[in-house]
C-alpha cells in the first residue's frame, strides 16, 4: 500500500462568533475574514511539510477548494507546480484541478504537462467531480456537471497523448479547434488518473476507464459499494479484474507518540468536519441537480410527512455528497473513529484501525492520509508526519496488491 | 383554493414527443408560457381567463411532466420548439403570455416574427440586461437563501411561500423538476439573451407588459424598460402583488389583461 499525505490549507483564524452567525463559511463568507499575513504563514508551514514529507518518502497529494474557510487552495495548480519543482523524491497527485469548474481543459493539460516534466515524471492526475458551493463560487451550472466532468477529461486526455500536430474539439461543452500541447508529458502514454466518487453510476464509469478510484470519507458501507460498483462495471463490460492498486481511501489520520496523544491532537482535525462544511441550504440541498427529483420529498422537507411513501436514496443506494456532508457536521470523535473517518491513536493503533477498515471494503492500494487541519499546529503537524512515516508507513508498504475480488 | 373550473392535463404533440399541457376555456386560443413554476390548473387566473378565452399552457420540456429529450437545453431549443407549437395549434392567430422565464421566451417569439402571433403579454418577464455589469437586474435565485427569494417573490410571502413539509410527495418531485430544468436553460447567461434588448423594438404585434409591484425578483422600473423598447406597448402595474401577480391578484390581473384584449 502506498500512502499520500495531504492538507488542504483550511483556514482557522476566523472568529467562532463570526461562523456562527454565517449561513455558510463557504462561497458567501467575505474575505475581509482573511487576514493574507495569516494566510502566508499557513502557505509557508504547509508546504514545508509536504518538503517533510519527500524527506521522509511519504508521497504528497494537494487538492483544490474555493472561497471558504476548508481550504485556501482555489488556485491549486500553484502548489502543484511548487511542489513538481521543489520535491525531488516523492510522487505527487493533484486531487486535482477541479475540471467541471475551468472553462478550458486544455490549459489544465498544459499546467498538468508542464508539473509533470518538471517533476520529471512524478506526477500523478487526479478529478473530482466538485459540487455544492463551488458552483456559485465558480459560475458553473450545477446540472449537467457531470457531463463536463467526463467531456474535460477525455479532452485533457487526448490533449496529454496526441503527438501529431493540431487536434480538433468540438464537444457538447468544450471547443478548442487547434490544440497542441509543448511540453508534452514526461509519462507516457500519460500520468496515471485519478478519480473521487462515491455515487455507483460514476463509480463505475471510473472502473470502466481502469482510473484509480479514491473514495473520501464515506465510511465502510458507502466505500464498500462504490468499490464493488466499480469491479462490477468491468466484469459487465468484459474487461479485466483490477488489483487493489485500484483503490484508493482517504481518512482524517494521526499518529501520536502515545494512544491519547494521538487521540486527543487527532480529534483537531474534525474541525473540517464540525465547522469547515456549513453550507446554506441554496449550496446544499435545494442546489439544483443536487439529487434526482425523485428524492426532493426528503431533501427538501425539514421535518417528515406522516404519509412520506419515498424511502430515501431509493434510487441510488447511497446518500449523496450533500446529505453525506450533513451527517459529517455532528460527527463525534468516537462516531468517526468507528466509521473509518479518523483514524488516529498510537502507530500500532492507527495500522491496526487502517487495516481492519481496508478488510472491511474489500482492500485498497492507496491511503490517502488528511493529516492536518483546524487548529492543529506545525508542530503536531511535523510530528504526526514523523510517525507515521516512521512507524506505520513501512508495514502499510508490505501489504501488497492483490486482484480485488 | 380550488376553482371549480373545466381545466384538463392533457398531452401536446411536440417534435414526435407529447408536453403535458394544461387546456381549458373556449374563445380565442391563449398561449400561457409559465415561468418557474408550471401552471396550476386550478389557479383562479385560469378560470377566469378561460372565461373569455381557450387556454393552451404547456409544461416546457424537463418542466413538470414533461419529458426533455438529449441535448434540449437552451433558449434556442425553446423558442424553436414554440414556433413548431404555434404552428401546430389549428387557430390563425393566436394570442400569447409569458410570465417570468416564460415571458423570455415570449419576448424572443415575438421577435422572431412568428405569423402566428396577434398580441403579446409579458408579465413580470426576464430577458433583458438593464443595467450596468455590475447591478444583477434579476435576483439570482439559485445562489439566494430560498427564504430570501421568497421573501422577494411575494407581496405576502406569509400566506404564498411554499411549505415543503406539508407538501405532498408529487407536488415536491414537480418542483424538484422544474427547478432542475430552469437551472439547466437559465443559469448562464443568468436569466437574459445579452442581444435581446436590441431586438426588442422589432415585435411588431400590441403588446402588454404587466408587473407586480412589489416584485422583489425583478423590479418594476425593470418592466418599464423593457415597454419602453416594444413599439406602442403598454404598462400595467397591480399593487398589492409580487413576482407572480397572476397568482395574487388574479382578479385584478385578469381585469387588466381583459382591458387590452379587448380594448
Amino acid at each position: 500500500m502506498d500512502a499520500w499525505w495531504q492538507c488542504e490549507i483550511p483556514y482557522p483564524s476566523v472568529p467562532q462568533e463570526v461562523l456562527n452567525a454565517a449561513d455558510s463559511v463557504r462561497a458567501s463568507l467575505p474575505n475581509r475574514y482573511c487576514d493574507p499575513a495569516i494566510a502566508a504563514n499557513l502557505f509557508e508551514e504547509v508546504i514545508d511539510e509536504f518538503l517533510l514529507c519527500d524527506e521522509l518518502g511519504l508521497n504528497v497529494l494537494a487538492v483544490e477548494h474555493h472561497a471558504g474557510i476548508n481550504s485556501l487552495l482555489g488556485a491549486n495548480p500553484l502548489l502543484v507546480g511548487i511542489l513538481a519543482r521543489q520535491t525531488r523524491k516523492v510522487r505527487i497527485l493533484s486531487l486535482g484541478t477541479l475540471v467541471s469548474l475551468r472553462k478550458d481543459p486544455v490549459r489544465i493539460a498544459e499546467e498538468y504537462a508542464t508539473a509533470d516534466v518538471i517533476s520529471r515524471g512524478r506526477l500523478e492526475i487526479g478529478f473530482v467531480k466538485s459540487g455544492g458551493t463551488e458552483m456559485a463560487s465558480n459560475n458553473a451550472n450545477p446540472v449537467n456537471n457531470i457531463e463536463r466532468y467526463w467531456e474535460a477529461i477525455d479532452l485533457i486526455t487526448k490533449a496529454l497523448t496526441h503527438q501529431d500536430g493540431p487536434f480538433s474539439w468540438e464537444g457538447k461543452h468544450f471547443t478548442h479547434r487547434h490544440v497542441n500541447i509543448w511540453p508534452r508529458p514526461w509519462q507516457l502514454p500519460h500520468p496515471r488518473m485519478w478519480s473521487a466518487t462515491g455515487d455507483p453510476e460514476t463509480a463505475s464509469e471510473v472502473g470502466r476507464r481502469g482510473m484509480v478510484h479514491v473514495l473520501v470519507l464515506r465510511g465502510p458501507e458507502g466505500t464498500r459499494r462504490a468499490f464493488q460498483a466499480h469491479r462490477k462495471a468491468r466484469a459487465e463490460a468484459g474487461l479485466p479484474k483490477v488489483t487493489t492498486d485500484n483503490f484508493a481511501y482517504a481518512a482524517l489520520v494521526y499518529v501520536g507518540d502515545s494512544d491519547e496523544e494521538g487521540r486527543r491532537v487527532g480529534s483537531q482535525l474534525l474541525w473540517f468536519l464540525n465547522t469547515s462544511l456549513k453550507s446554506a441550504p441554496q449550496y446544499s440541498r435545494f442546489l439544483p441537480g443536487v439529487v434526482p427529483p425523485e428524492m426532493a420529498p426528503s431533501v427538501y422537507r425539514t421535518a417528515p410527512r406522516a404519509d412520506a411513501a419515498l424511502p430515501a436514496n431509493a434510487e441510488k443506494g447511497v446518500t449523496p455528497a450533500s446529505q453525506n456532508a450533513r451527517r459529517l457536521i455532528s460527527i463525534t470523535v468516537e462516531q468517526a473513529m468507528e466509521q473509518g473517518i479518523l483514524f488516529a491513536g498510537d502507530a500500532d493503533g492507527v495500522y491496526r484501525q487502517i487495516m481492519e477498515f481496508h478488510d472491511k471494503v474489500g482492500g485498497f492500494g492507496h491511503l490517502a492520509l488528511i493529516g492536518r487541519s483546524g487548529p492543529m499546529t506545525h508542530a503536531e503537524s511535523v510530528k504526526g508526519i514523523h510517525n507515521f512515516a516512521r512507524d506505520v508507513l513501512p508495514r502499510l508498504r508490505a501489504v501488497k496488491p492483490v486482484t480485488a475480488e | 383554493m380550488a376553482a371549480m373550473n373545466d381545466a384538463k392535463m392533457e398531452r401536446l404533440p411536440a417534435r414526435g414527443w407529447e408536453l403535458e399541457v394544461v387546456r381549458c376555456g373556449s374563445g380565442k386560443p391563449l398561449l400561457l408560457l409559465h415561468g418557474f413554476q408550471t401552471v396550476d390548473p386550478r389557479a383562479r387566473f385560469v378560470e377566469l381567463l378561460g372565461r373569455r378565452r381557450s387556454i393552451v399552457a404547456p409544461s416546457h420540456p424537463g418542466f413538470g411532466l414533461s419529458p426533455r429529450p438529449d441535448g434540449f437545453e437552451t433558449i434556442y431549443d425553446l423558442t424553436r420548439l414554440y414556433l413548431d407549437v404555434l404552428d401546430a395549434l389549428p387557430d390563425e392567430k393566436i394570442t400569447v403570455m409569458g410570465f417570468s422565464f416564460g415571458g423570455w421566451l415570449a419576448a424572443e417569439l415575438a421577435v422572431m416574427g412568428s405569423p402566428r402571433i396577434d398580441r403579446l403579454i409579458l408579465v413580470d418577464a426576464l430577458g433583458i440586461k438593464v443595467s450596468g455589469r455590475e447591478t444583477p437586474d434579476i435576483l439570482d435565485v439559485f445562489n439566494t437563501a430560498p427564504a430570501e427569494v421568497e421573501r422577494r417573490s411575494w407581496h405576502d410571502p406569509a400566506r404564498w411561500a411554499p411549505d415543503y413539509n406539508a407538501m405532498a410527495d408529487e407536488a415536491i418531485v414537480r418542483r424538484a423538476r422544474n427547478w432542475d430544468a430552469l437551472c439547466l436553460y437559465g443559469w448562464h447567461p443568468y436569466m437574459h439573451n445579452p442581444r435581446l434588448k436590441d431586438w426588442l423594438p422589432r415585435i411588431a404585434v400590441p403588446t402588454l407588459v404587466v408587473w407586480g409591484s412589489s416584485d422583489g425578483i425583478v423590479a418594476p422600473s425593470y418592466g418599464k424598460a423593457m415597454c419602453d423598447l416594444i413599439p406602442g406597448a403598454r404598462f400595467a402595474l397591480i399593487d398589492e402583488a409580487g413576482h407572480r401577480p397572476e397568482i395574487e391578484r388574479p382578479d385584478a390581473f385578469v381585469d387588466a389583461v381583459t382591458a387590452f384584449l379587448e380594448g
